[in-house]
């Protein structure tokens, strides 16, 4: 059944352009919301199928020919389907009301979906080539989002966007390459094993770097991160929610780990290089994000920073640093989901996206100013929300790990997050209503509905973050945590 | 009897005082008939526990030592037999006084509720209770001082919460002391001597006990309370439950939890403070121009002599001591009900505006007169006897100073009633209050009962001293020492009570010289004193409240707080608003210029990246 995650959203994303030509609106909106929400509800079901029988290795035949298409699951990859269809799901139905003024609707709903396959299918897949198409196809179908409402701006960055990435993907290519030269396959598990038998550290030492550079690109981290502030707050809102909330995980962070953990095994040296550059990111975008003044921009600088968290706290390679990271992953995409969401609110109803022109509309859209105080407040790290436990979690695993320098850092980013959120919800929410404002009025129904829903995930998660830790982290992080050992034996085929 | 009976001087008031709270205000019969029944219940109950003495109850409650023990024994059922008569005389005069006060509601629940608190205090025999006790009553104190409604008045309750509040907190200090060093809570099972840290822990408990009687330094607030707070209030808590609950501390810390000895440096400093609150309060009463405002600085003089008596450590002086505890809360909650009957009927207390009362208020007018002459210790009534024993006492010590410091006082505190009493009952009839007649039978009731058992406490002075004084002393004294203190008390024809006598002429003439200077005009009669050289900067200077701890301490704090503000929260803030930001910002902008937009320059970022990357994976796996 797994093979519905890809091939599900691929059919309905190439009938949609048709049935666009039937009903403009009504249908795609329904037809796509249902898929994403047959796949959250397929995730979870997947998932207490999976906690009962453990990792499982599909092959497929078409035609009776066997086709190389491995796709595996384990804690892992479900932890993230999850993450994409919860996620995505809620872009989906802010989407409803939201893509009203694009028009083309059933041509968005194409493309998002097409990403969505995509993802599903990076992290399902248990080959290095596999996950280089499906990074594509998600890439690819992003590019495309970015520039969806075709203006200059967003024509540009869409255009930024692809060049850098395609540099990204020809070093993931190389390093591909190079590893299918050195141990004649390219699945996880035979390229484990022929590294383990061979003495390949130059090599793995040049693949490790050309993909920190490939995959860091697509996570941002610094310094491969200037494409996103561009392309970010370009796209429609839900696109970036899905951009910062999903992609960057799934091709950049996912890819990442699972090559790192999982096929090379997790060293010394790589965890140093990772910690850098995830410190690096964390402290000096949480500064760039302090200076913007585009209320989408801004928020595109903070999912640098968080990425950054994610990164610090996956590269520490603790199991409590492991689990940190993944809770921050899911805790970040729902709440930067949720605040994106809410500035595309916000745009729809101001036409603005500077922070300096808005001000007091939390006396217009109260509803919205809410929710986008619990999505700062979850991101900045603010008890009992989800943010503050995984921060916490990520902190107190550095300073058990010895890495007091880290961990400052860490606290001192959160102190920053904190400030340039309030910043937010200042100057946009509270205050004064400016005269201009004064026929704003709330979001529509399903965008509101969307809000509401991840602002409850994020209050929710919060209250009840040990239950979350237990059903969907920990299985996750038993998976990373074995590292090699999960691709020579339950993946060895 | 069962030990359970214990509890129902505490339950008793307390569901009174609920029953009070939720009762509406209309219904005022019902309350007033509650609250004389059931205090009037109290006080039967009290004689039954005082006939039944020993009882002890003790109920687990935390753990840790911390149970709740309440005992009843010779002590602790006489004041408990004292403060439910209090608390009936007061019920009884509220009935008339309080009748038409909007806030009659919570002044009945707030009484009430201190009795209930006052009880309890008194029954505790572990430290626990004591202080919950102990701190509830500092709450009702609170809300009756409110209750008055002046424009000063949650001034002077703020004032009266802080200044009590830190004596509490210094008792609470003195108590964990003294559980340090002997490791229980149990009050009847310690006693200790008061050598090294348990020196601390005794002056610790010792300010909670005199604080709460009201001795000098912790007396400020008692003089605005007398103008702020209902006179009710004045009556029942400064004049008789306070006395009663400090006096009764402190006897024993002195008696039972310490063994304090004669001639110790501990038992000077008590002394001391007894002699100082003496002298300065009376000071300050002599000159006061409203009754209660004297009257409450009375409230603070006569502490120093229960102070100064306990303080001597020796048999007849403690005896003293507590003997002028109940006689001073008798005639002190006499003068006030007096004061609070003249309020009644004229709506004021300034002695100035009064004048010749007696013709029309013979009653009150005879009450105030024998309270008066008790408090200043005129033969043969109860002041007379326990003063007596506090300057045998003084002297059996060995300091002929605090005897002197005591005549002192006596001659003050007879000049200042006679000038009262003058003032208010006798002279010429003043234009500016209206033709009036006696009190209600309510208000005037509490008055004569207490003025006649200041006249039976001071005849029959063998009576309350054999049968509530002495067998408090009974364990701590040596065995074989005379305990017999009325033979020389009462003889009127020794050198003490000669010298005694002796203070009351020179008060009475110094009346009579102030009030020929003051045009024959009783309310100046302590003009000569006030504006003695020397002692009119001193009087002037506390009237600017500059002896006042508590107002300088909030000075103190006023300008501490504004030191601090200025000297290191400001600069805290310059540093965080402007350092901090001003810092962030410049990092910030050098940052954002670098992400120019530009596609190359981005490209040239991604491979410095990975050439960086690379050259240190490969130093690391080297």
């Amino acid at each position: 059944m797994i093979f519905l995650f890809i091939a599900l959203p691929l059919v309905v994303a190439g009938l949609l352009p048709l049935l666009g030509r039937v009903s403009k609106r009504v249908l795609p909106d329904a037809l796509a919301n249902a898929v994403l929400l047959f796949l959250l509800v397929e995730s979870v079901l997947m998932g207490k199928h999976l906690a009962g029988s453990g990792p499982y290795v599909r092959t497929f035949s078409w035609l009776g020919e066997p086709v190389n298409l491995r796709l595996a699951v384990d804690g892992f990859s479900l932890f993230m389907l999850f993450t994409i269809s919860l996620v995505g799901l809620c872009a989906g139905i802010f989407s409803i009301d939201y893509m009203k003024h694009y028009g083309a609707k059933a041509n968005y709903w194409a493309l998002f979906l097409v990403m969505i396959a995509g993802m599903n299918g990076l992290v399902l897949s248990a080959d290095l080539f596999n996950v280089y198409i499906f990074l594509e196809v998600a890439a690819i179908a992003s590019y495309a989002l970015v520039a969806f409402g075709l203006e200059y701006d967003e024509l540009e960055a869409a255009f930024k966007y692809l060049m850098l990435s395609v540099v990204a993907s020809a070093f993931v290519v190389i390093a591909i390459a190079v590893l299918f030269g050195v141990t004649g396959d390219v699945s996880f598990a035979a390229v484990a094993r022929g590294l383990q038998d061979t003495d390949s550290r130059w090599v793995v030492a040049a693949c490790t770097a050309f993909f920190i550079m490939g995959f860091g690109l697509k996570a941002a981290l610094m310094p491969f991160h200037a494409w996103l502030p561009d392309a970010h707050p370009s796209a429609p809102a839900p696109i970036s929610a899905m951009l910062s909330g999903l992609l960057i995980k799934v091709s950049g962070v996912y890819a990442l780990t699972r090559i790192f953990f999982n096929v090379f095994g997790l060293t010394p040296a790589l965890s140093t290089v990772l910690m850098g550059l995830a410190t690096l990111s964390m402290i000096v975008a949480a500064f760039l994000a302090l200076g913007q003044k585009d209320l989408k921009r801004m928020l595109a600088y903070s999912s640098i920073s968080q990425v950054g968290y994610i990164v610090l706290g996956l590269g520490l390679g603790t199991p409590l640093g492991i689990a940190g990271g993944l809770f921050h992953l899911i805790n970040h995409a729902l709440a930067k989901g949720l605040l994106f969401l809410n500035s595309g609110s916000v745009q729809q109803a101001t036409g603005t996206r500077n922070l300096d022109e808005m001000g007091g509309l939390a006396k217009r859209m109260p509803i919205t100013a809410v929710t986008n105080l619990v999505g700062a407040l979850s991101i900045s790290g603010v008890p009992p929300l989800n943010g503050f436990w995984s921060k916490l979690i990520i902190i107190v695993a550095l300073v058990q790990a010895g890495q007091w320098g880290f961990a400052v850092a860490a606290v001192l980013a959160s102190v920053l997050t904190l400030w340039y959120y309030l910043l937010i919800q200042r100057k946009a929410f509270f205050g004064k209503l400016d005269e201009r404002w004064k026929d704003v009025k709330e979001a529509p129904f399903w965008m509101l509905a969307s809000n509401v829903i991840l602002a409850l995930l994020c209050i929710g998660i919060g209250l009840f973050f040990a239950l979350t830790i237990k059903t969907w982290i920990q299985p996750a992080t038993d998976a990373l945590g074995q590292g090699v050992r999960i691709a020579l034996g339950p993946w060895g085929m | 009897m069962t030990p359970n009976t214990l509890l129902w001087p505490i339950l008793v008031p307390a569901l009174l005082a609920a029953i009070f709270l939720i009762l509406p205000s209309r219904v005022r019969i019902v309350r007033e008939v509650l609250a004389v029944a059931g205090s009037a219940g109290l006080v039967v109950l009290g004689f039954a526990l005082f006939a039944a003495k020993d009882l002890t109850l003790s109920l687990p409650w935390l753990g840790m030592g911390i149970d709740f023990d309440l005992r009843l024994y010779q002590f602790s059922s006489f004041i408990l037999l004292a403060l439910t008569g209090f608390l009936f005389l007061i019920a009884l005069f509220s009935t008339a006084k309080m009748k038409d006060d909007p806030k009659a509601r919570e002044y009945y629940g707030y009484v009430f509720l201190a009795a209930a608190m006052a009880n309890g205090a008194v029954l505790a025999d572990n430290f626990v209770p004591l202080v919950f006790f102990w701190e509830g009553l500092l709450v009702t104190i609170y809300g009756l001082i409110t209750i008055g409604r002046k424009k000063t008045s949650n001034r002077t309750a703020v004032k009266a919460f802080i200044i009590s509040g830190f004596c509490d907190f210094c008792m609470l200090l003195g108590i964990g002391i003294l559980w340090t060093i002997t490791g229980t809570l149990k009050m009847s099972a310690i006693s200790v001597r008061p050598e090294g840290i348990a020196v601390l822990a005794f002056i610790m408990m010792m300010i909670g006990a005199i604080g709460k009687a009201g001795a000098m330094p912790f007396h400020t607030w008692i003089p605005d309370a007398a103008v702020d707070a209902p006179v009710g209030f004045m009556a029942f808590m400064p004049a008789a439950f306070e006395k009663l609950l400090g006096i009764y501390l402190l006897a024993r810390i002195t008696l039972d939890l310490f063994t304090l000895e004669k001639g110790t440096g501990l038992s000077v400093v008590l002394m001391v403070i007894g002699a100082v609150t003496i002298v300065f309060a009376v000071m300050m009463a002599l000159v006061q121009k409203d009754l209660k405002r004297l009257l409450s600085y009375h409230a603070v003089s006569q502490v120093g002599y229960m102070i100064l008596g306990i303080g001597t450590a020796v048999p007849i002086g403690i005896a003293g001591g507590i003997f002028h505890m109940i006689n001073h809360a008798m005639y002190k909650c006499g003068l006030f009900l007096s004061a609070g009957s003249v309020e009644h009927r004229t709506g004021t207390t300034e002695l100035k505006k009064l004048g010749g009362l007696a013709r029309e208020m013979p009653l009150t007018a005879a009450g105030f007169t024998v309270c008066a002459l008790a408090i200043s210790g005129v033969w043969p009534l109860n002041g007379f006897v326990s003063k007596e024993m506090v300057f045998h006492g003084a002297l059996e010590s060995g300091s002929v100073i605090f005897a002197v410091a005591a005549w002192v006082g006596a001659i003050f505190t007879f000049a200042s009633f006679l000038k009262a009493g003058h003032a208010v009952f006798f002279g010429p009839r003043t234009k500016e209050v209206a033709a009036t007649k006696e009190s209600p039978a309510p208000i005037v009731i509490p008055i004569l009962v207490l003025a006649a058992l200041c006249i039976t406490f001071g005849v029959f002075n063998k009576l309350p001293l054999e049968s509530f004084i002495q067998p408090i002393l009974a364990g701590h004294v040596e065995a074989g020492t005379h305990l017999d203190f009325t033979s020389h008390a009462l003889a009127v024809f020794n050198p003490v009570a000669g010298i005694s006598i002796l203070c009351l002429l020179i008060a009475f003439g110094l009346h009579a010289y102030g009030w020929k200077r003051g045009e024959k005009k009783a309310y100046l009669a302590s003009e000569p004193v006030h504006k003695f050289p020397g002692l009119r900067q001193v009087y002037d200077l506390a009237e600017a409240r500059v002896f006042d701890l508590y107002e300088q301490g909030i000075k103190f704090i006023h300008g501490l707080s504004w030191v601090l503000f200025k000297g290191i929260d400001r600069p805290i803030d310059f540093f965080f608003e402007k350092v901090v930001t001003s810092v962030g910002r410049a990092f910030t902008g050098i940052m954002s210029k670098a992400h120019n937009g530009q596609y190359a320059n981005y490209l040239a970022w991604s491979v410095g990246g990975l050439v960086v990357v690379a050259s240190i994976i490969t130093l690391l796996v080297k």
